[in-house]
């Protein structure tokens, strides 16, 4: 079981370090998730120490189980996912049930790497959100390992279960609809909770010392892992014990038992679950239309669009953010007013997000049937239209809907919904021009689900990318609501926002039209 | 002498430190079937994938139907119908779709490809299951859509990495009756095989490569009179075998 579970841990670690054709893009990877970690271990550090200057103690005492509850439902979305690409639809899967090892070491083997790879997030994301609240509210130094101990192993307890949430739907529900299924499920279920959650909630007023989240729900995991981060950075070492004590409990009692359910699923019947049912005939040859080559590639990238769920994960989380926003401001505090700038700011994060997925999968969706784009009559233009037409048109179109309830939210009018939305298709363009670009460079033909592309440090630089060009203009926005105030300001910042999304699609196309044209499979 | 429609000049294709194929030249007539013989890894498919603009060659060149492959690529690809060693297809597209997508790919007018399009899932024993999603079909049925994908556009040259593999007997020699076909109405068809008696029974040339470089060419006849042999398989382990092989031998 070790040896098996080493071995694939090995795997893994060199199938993330040949995903990158140069090390040189490897180590940029790599310095820019030291860059993520560095940015939110020190912005948790200086608003910590700021909450904690001025006492505003409940706050501080209620946001940890609130980010680890938002890392939860990211999760969720997450790792359904990756305990399907895992488990089931792993392309090594049934080699490794016909050769003789017992299915237990297999699942265990499988789990400790889904673990592993779910720790990358935990030590990118939480790690240093953990070690600056700490630091920020002038922990004492046992309460760092012990933190880092129940931060590690939340991700575990999470994955054993959602693992088992999984292999017992496949049981029941067909194979091609359990997918469906799962993703839906890891969509609805969140967001009803977090809307329901903050729904009631009255605009928060008054001083900061006075000022809380809700209390989050006492039995989620993330609660537990949250109150061993206040408790421990308020020096009580007895309740932090009793939290870490409950954390590692659940976690050695729900992961055997998840995985002795799993393997039992799989030693009942591999076959079963993995045949398709049949479909009757129901189109007809004499129906079609003639279109032109990327017309025809693009009307293709369509149909995979609306039959891959796991598609749609990207825009669902988008929306979700948007709900984020709207529920966020009614418990928002005077110390970042909402102006019509920070909004648009606010939904081009949105943008940024939404055609991150889009644009830096459009190549790589190809998979294995890559070869058709290079053995068949497309000139590289006909290809980087269809891609463009095809990220873009999705993006486009959840960002529109996001950001129309959006200004419908946040009460804009006419003019600055109008603006919202501009900037925004305008982030959400750099975006896919951004994923495009990575895409065409580093193109990630093998994997086991769509969702396995963006795995690791793969989508830093373009979300970092997005991110960037984001910033930039904020900061323009900001300048001109400075220099010229009013409506002219946002039109201003707006056009000279145009003005470098322009550009940076301009080269961003021109370099992935080359490194279309300059494809090998 | 019939014209060349497929004419390759010392094509070369480096990995690095690695030559894959080394000045590799040989040409394949209208009305002929040409087999591409070696063992794995001699490069066969690296060849394909070099003629089909998979793959750019490191140097020498390559015309299909007079077009380079290099310079002309698109007047190139229109010429050729190509079968990969893996059947790999869109599993969310059904069979009907998939060969819609390829037949306006080519520019095929609605009605010819219609036409086509049906004949061809007649022909393959694939009508009955046109309608449902690809990544639910078996290996050899995925094996036929391709087939199906190759032919659609009715080009001049094929190419076919393994085209036999996965297919049921029926379906074999259906393949095999097609491509004689296809080589008697003046079509060009290169394609590799493991399988020696295909390659005998089938193909009117063949050449043998061996790490990248080819080491025989010529028609059977000629191949069992220069290795004085008689069977291909005699002649290919000849020419091919390794240190290793006949280590696997002794210990068999």
């Amino acid at each position: 079981m070790l040896w098996l579970t080493g071995a694939m841990l090995v795997q893994r670690w060199l199938a993330s370090r040949r995903d990158w054709s140069t090390r040189t893009f490897y180590l940029v990877a790599l310095g820019a998730g030291g860059f993520l970690f560095c940015f939110i271990l020190f912005g948790t550090f200086v608003g910590a120490r700021t909450l904690y200057d001025d006492h505003a103690d409940k706050l501080l005492a209620s946001i940890p189980a609130w980010a680890f509850l938002i890392y939860l439902f990211t999760d969720i979305f997450i790792a359904f996912g990756q305990a399907l690409g895992d488990l089931y639809l792993a392309s090594d899967m049934q080699q490794l049930l016909a050769m003789p090892l017992r299915t237990s070491s297999i699942v265990v083997a499988k789990f400790v790497g889904g673990v592993v790879q779910n720790e990358v997030y935990v030590v990118a994301f939480l790690v240093p959100f953990v070690v600056g609240f700490l630091a920020g509210t002038r922990a004492p130094w046992w309460s760092y390992p012990l933190c880092l101990i129940g931060v590690i192993v939340f991700p575990a307890m999470l994955y054993a279960a959602l693992s088992c949430v999984t292999i017992l739907t496949l049981r029941y529900v067909p194979s091609r609809h359990a997918k469906e299924f799962l993703w839906l499920l890891g969509a609805i279920v969140p967001t009803t909770f977090w809307v329901l959650s903050f729904s009631g909630i009255a605009k928060a007023s008054g001083d900061l010392s006075t000022l809380r989240l809700p209390d989050a729900p006492q039995w989620l995991p993330s609660t537990w892992v949250g109150s061993l981060v206040v408790s421990s950075s308020l020096g009580a070492a007895a309740a932090s014990a009793m939290w870490l004590a409950l954390l590692l409990f659940v976690t050695l009692v729900a992961c055997p038992t998840g995985l002795a359910f799993i393997s039992l699923a799989f030693e009942e019947g591999w076959t079963d679950a993995v045949t398709v049912e049949r479909r009757s005939v129901s189109e007809r040859v004499h129906a079609m239309r003639q279109e032109r080559p990327w017309l025809a590639l693009l009307r293709k990238d369509l149909f995979v669009l609306l039959r891959t769920p796991q598609l749609w994960f990207s825009h669902i989380t988008s929306l979700g953010f948007v709900g984020y926003l709207l529920v966020g401001h009614r418990a928002g505090t005077s110390l970042l007013p909402l102006t019509e700038q920070l909004a648009m700011v606010q939904m081009g994060f949105v943008a940024v997000l939404a055609g991150l997925n889009p644009g830096m999968t459009a190549i790589s969706l190809e998979h294995g049937a890559a070869w058709m784009l290079k053995a068949m009559p497309f000139r590289p233009i006909d290809i980087l239209r269809a891609k463009l037409a095809g990220t873009l048109g999705q993006t486009v179109f959840v960002v529109a809907f996001g950001a129309a309830a959006l200004a419908y939210g946040y009460g804009l009018h006419l003019f600055n919904t109008t603006m919202l939305l501009l900037f925004a298709l305008l982030m959400a363009a750099c975006s896919v021009c951004c994923g495009l670009v990575f895409d065409t460079t580093f193109p990630a033909f093998q994997w086991d689900n769509p969702n396995a592309i963006n795995r690791g440090v793969r989508m830093i630089i373009p979300f970092l990318s997005g991110v960037v060009v984001l910033m930039f203009c904020a900061a323009l926005l900001g300048s001109m609501r400075v220099l010229v105030h009013g409506e002219r300001a946002v039109v201003i910042g707006v056009a000279l926002s145009a003005l470098t999304v322009a550009w940076v699609a301009h080269r961003t196309l021109q370099r992935a039209l080359r490194n279309i044209a300059l494809l090998e499979i | 002498m019939a014209v060349p429609l497929i004419e390759v000049e010392s094509l070369t294709k480096r990995f690095g430190a690695t030559v894959a194929v080394n000045q590799v030249s040989f040409s394949v007539a209208a009305g002929e079937i040409f087999g591409f013989l070696g063992p794995n890894g001699a490069g066969k498919t690296t060849t394909i994938k070099m003629l089909t603009g998979l793959a750019r060659p490191t140097s020498g060149r390559a015309r299909l139907s007079g077009f380079d492959v290099v310079r002309q690529p698109l007047q190139a690809k229109r010429t050729f119908g190509y079968v990969p060693d893996e059947p790999q297809v869109y599993g969310k597209l059904t069979a009907i779709e998939f060969l819609n997508f390829v037949g306006d790919v080519f520019e095929m007018k609605p009605e010819r490809k219609a036409r086509r399009i049906d004949e061809l899932l007649r022909r393959f024993g694939l009508d009955a299951d046109a309608g449902n999603l690809l990544g639910g079909y078996s290996h050899g049925m995925k094996q036929k859509v391709m087939l199906c994908a190759a032919l659609l556009h009715d080009p001049k040259i094929y190419f076919l990495d393994e085209p036999t593999v996965g297919l049921d007997p029926r379906s074999a020699k259906l393949l095999k009756g097609i491509l004689r076909d296809i080589a008697d109405a003046g079509g060009a068809i290169m394609m590799s095989t493991h399988i020696m008696e295909i390659a005998q029974a089938l193909c009117d040339r063949i050449a043998i490569l061996d790490r990248g470089r080819i080491v025989a060419l010529g028609t059977v006849q000629e191949l069992q009179a220069l290795q004085g042999r008689q069977s291909l398989e005699d002649i290919f382990l000849a020419l091919t075998g390794t240190t290793g092989e006949r280590d696997l031998t002794s210990i068999m």
